[in-house]
């Protein structure tokens, strides 16, 4: 037994290396995120509201125009910088956001919303992050644009920024189509 | 000249590196101490001298150095002139060398008749890694590379390294991420001699460990408060991977040196410190690969080339590939049946110690995880601030139970009846103090109690401790003489240093508050019983950035005025880069924090307003942590110099 234990760190050792070797070898960008979601059904789901804790009914809120769905948080710094360019979506161009308020605190949520302009429609609370495992997210925020079949036409993981901002309405604008 | 004549004397060391390597396999003992007092000195001076003729560069602003012309400009100040050095990739790799050639001459101070074959053996693997990050920094980053054409002005330097918290925060880190080396040195040499010669290892690794430990402890308390004023988050730990790699070796280095204390004490735990002793320095090593190849994201700007990772982790693999094999053979001839009870002071540290592995473990796991999923789903995921609180939290919970209770046990054999009216009385003082809280503030917050119980049962317990040593003393006046301070020895400072941060860290973030509002000039708004109102915003010119300034007058509840908050937005123009300059007003039971964000012309200014509790305790605990650990070295010193 003894002599298992006092090779076992170095078993170990050798997978971490390997592991780092492989990543080092393979050419990869770091900020690509692939998604299995891309033009299938946007997964269902049911949930409370953030503001009036009533039902938060996906039916309701889903099928009849292009929806873009916001993965969010307070305790997110890149959200905060992401949110005005969610404003901007909501407000100037007049685009559906559904936010999804990602294992946060509810209280803190309202109060974020309040100070830095609520840009959605509706907000749906995902207390334990299970709405996040069904939608795939990786990380905070994530935005999604959802057609009106409820297809998912477009994954952007990570903020929305001056850069990215084109693309994402050029995105939703073929989405309309 | 400067730069070339750095180059070259970067190269002879590592000649003399080499030369010492091969020193270390001459068995003639009278020769030897003249050949490594060359060679030694050698390498420390000749990189003493490259160091200096970079900073000479740096200080003269010589852009025909690449590096100096990418990291530097004629109107930087010259403090930030002379830390820009360490402040960019190839430099900080020259700092980090620099140190190493201190601890190297350090270990080969210690080498006398009696321990000779233990110290050259050390010095052997010190030579190699010596030459590792030597040949590292010549052959991908080498800090004198030149450039041809002329250059009339640097690029400048990156604005929020601009501090003189990120000055002295490298140097830090640094001495305890290579004092940790001369752990590993230590480790192998002493696995290697199977310990024949009845050499006190554990007295030599100590001091080393301790130096280590404490450097780094301060080294990331400065990180931390570099991020809190500078980055403008209103928070001051982020979980970023470049942090992480800094608090997993500490981790190990914590438990590495309560180890050795039971080592020292009990001759029980040897195979332990050993494996302890390279795991460190390992994950110091792994750590600088995660954060300067560029496998991981993070928020530090590090020149990323896929080149230097492949050549650090080869480093990482030989290293660890030989010491952790070295471990797998030679162990066993370490272990001892010296068994001991749970209820002592080795069970709660044995106990704590495995707490510590598991928080780096996990941690560990946390910041590479991204990496392991992406191979087996070929997903990208990024991990923050829930997963590590979720995993971290609970974990350190109890340990910090056992950790008070450890404080008052003691390395004599226990007398369960005593010890358990201690523990007790501690537990009451705690409970006691808690009750006061609640009362006082009405406060229904679990974690928040939970989190003020632990600190006060930690300060609690170091209280008992003394007591419980004073009632040893014959002269029951100590109270009134100057022999109770020395009742405030390494351990109950430390541990005392260990509640207040306990407390800090507790009341930052479970009571902080956010005000996140628009503003224009005279506007005002309110955070926790202040009032906050904009007085009035004005330009002013700094040394090598212009800012704009708000005046933020803040009023309690009487409507007196409590003080004055000038955050300020700084335009860097030479980069056209903007930072974010807070302006705190600090007490000891809360911070007020305001930062000036962006304007808009219709709706005003973004400010950001915190109040964060309690957060001087977190810097004032790290104080006590640091001189704790200063108390502990210079005895450790003492004990050393009575072997040597």
């Amino acid at each position: 037994m003894r002599k298992y234990l006092s090779i076992t760190p170095l078993i170990i050792f050798f997978c971490v290396v390997v592991v780092f070797f492989y990543f080092l070898i393979i050419k990869r960008d770091p900020s690509y995120l692939p998604s299995v979601l891309i033009n299938q059904k946007a997964p269902l789901f049911e949930t409370t509201s953030l503001f009036n804790n009533e039902p938060f009914i996906y039916e309701e809120e889903f099928g009849n125009e292009t929806v873009i769905v916001n993965f969010f948080a307070t305790w997110c710094v890149p959200c905060r910088m992401e949110h005005p360019f969610i404003n901007q979506l909501s407000k100037e161009k007049g685009i559906k956001v559904i936010g999804i308020n990602y294992k946060d605190d509810p209280k803190k949520a309202i109060e974020w919303l309040k100070k830095l302009g609520n840009p959605y429609s509706k907000v749906a609370v995902d207390k334990n992050g299970n709405i996040g495992v069904n939608w795939g997210v990786y990380g905070m925020p994530e935005t999604f644009i959802v057609n009106k079949n409820n297809i998912v036409l477009y994954r952007q993981a990570g903020p929305i920024t001056k850069d990215t901002y084109d693309n994402f309405y050029q995105q939703i604008k073929e989405g309309n189509k | 000249m400067a730069p070339t004549l750095g180059n070259i004397t970067l190269w002879l060391s590592l000649c003399f590196a080499i030369l010492q390597f091969f020193t270390s396999f001459k068995k003639n003992n009278n020769s030897l101490l003249l050949f490594y007092k060359i060679v030694v000195v050698g390498i420390l001076l000749s990189i003493l001298f490259s160091f200096f003729s970079l900073m000479y560069s740096h200080i003269i602003s010589d852009f025909s150095v690449l590096n100096v012309f990418q990291n530097s400009h004629t109107t930087k100040p010259l403090l930030y002139k002379i830390s820009g050095v360490w402040g960019n990739h190839e430099g900080s790799m020259l700092l980090w060398i620099l140190v190493l050639s201190l601890v190297n001459y350090w270990i080969y101070k210690l080498y006398n008749k009696k321990n000779y074959i233990f110290i050259s053996n050390a010095l052997q693997i010190q030579a190699l890694i010596i030459i590792g990050f030597l040949l590292f920094v010549l052959i991908t980053s080498n800090p004198f590379e030149r450039i041809s054409f002329d250059q009339p002005d640097g690029l400048g330097f990156n604005p929020i390294l601009q501090d003189p918290a990120l000055a002295i925060h490298p140097p830090l880190l640094y001495f305890g991420y290579v004092g940790l080396s001369a752990a590993f040195s230590f480790s192998i040499a002493t696995m290697r001699l199977h310990n024949s010669d009845e050499v006190p290892w554990h007295n030599y690794m100590k001091p080393f460990v301790v130096a280590a430990w404490s450097f780094l402890t301060a080294g990331i308390a400065i990180g931390s408060i570099w991020a809190y004023y500078e980055l403008g988050w209103g928070g001051w730990w982020f979980w970023d991977p470049v942090e992480n790699a800094a608090i997993m070796p500490w981790l190990l280095a914590t438990a590495l040196l309560h180890s050795l204390i039971t080592v020292e004490r009990k001759q029980s735990l040897q195979t332990w410190v050993l494996l302890l002793a390279i795991l460190a320095f390992l994950l110091s090593v792994i750590g600088t690969f995660l954060v300067r190849s560029g496998i991981l994201t993070s928020v530090h700007a590090f020149a990323l080339d896929p080149g230097r990772g492949i050549y650090i982790l080869l480093f990482a693999t030989l290293l660890g590939g030989y010491s952790l094999m070295l471990f797998a053979i030679k162990s066993k001839k370490f272990s001892n049946k010296n068994y001991f009870s749970f209820f002592s002071k080795e069970g709660s540290i044995l106990v704590n110690n495995l707490f510590m592995i598991i928080v780096c473990a996990s941690i560990f796991f946390g910041t590479t995880y991204p990496l392991f999923v992406e191979i087996f789903s070929n997903n990208r995921i990024s991990i923050g601030e829930p997963y590590f609180n979720s995993t971290v939290i609970p974990i350190m919970i109890p340990a910090i139970l056992i950790m008070g209770v450890g404080t008052i046990l003691s390395w004599e054999k226990v007398d369960y009846k005593k010890t358990a009216q201690h523990i007790i009385t501690s537990m009451l003082l705690a409970i006691l103090i808690i009750l006061i809280f609640f009362l006082f503030y009405r406060t229904y917050n679990i974690l928040g109690l939970v989190g003020i119980a632990l600190g006060f049962w930690i300060i609690c317990s170091v209280f008992v401790k003394i007591f419980i040593n004073i009632k040893k003393e014959k002269n029951k006046k100590i109270l009134f003489s100057a022999k109770f301070l020395k009742h405030f020895n390494s351990m109950t400072v430390a541990h005392l240093g260990v509640g207040l941060l306990i407390l800090g860290i507790t009341g930052s973030s479970v009571w902080q508050k956010e005000n996140i509002t628009r503003m224009k000039v005279n506007d005002e708004t309110t955070i926790n019983n202040y009032n906050v109102v904009f007085k009035e915003i004005n330009k002013i010119k700094g040394p090598n950035y212009v800012a704009l300034e708000g005046n933020f007058w803040v009023y309690n509840q009487q409507n007196k005025i409590v003080t004055v908050l000038k955050p300020e937005k700084r335009i860097y123009p030479i980069t056209n880069q903007t930072t974010t300059e807070v302006s705190i007003h600090t007490n000891l039971l809360r911070d007020l924090y305001i930062v000036l964000g962006d304007e808009d012309i219709l709706d005003g200014w973004i400010v950001r307003i915190y109040y964060n509790p309690l957060v001087i305790w977190i810097w004032i605990g790290v104080l006590f942590i640091f001189m704790g650990g200063l108390l502990s070295l210079k005895n450790n010193l003492k004990t050393l110099r009575r072997y040597n």
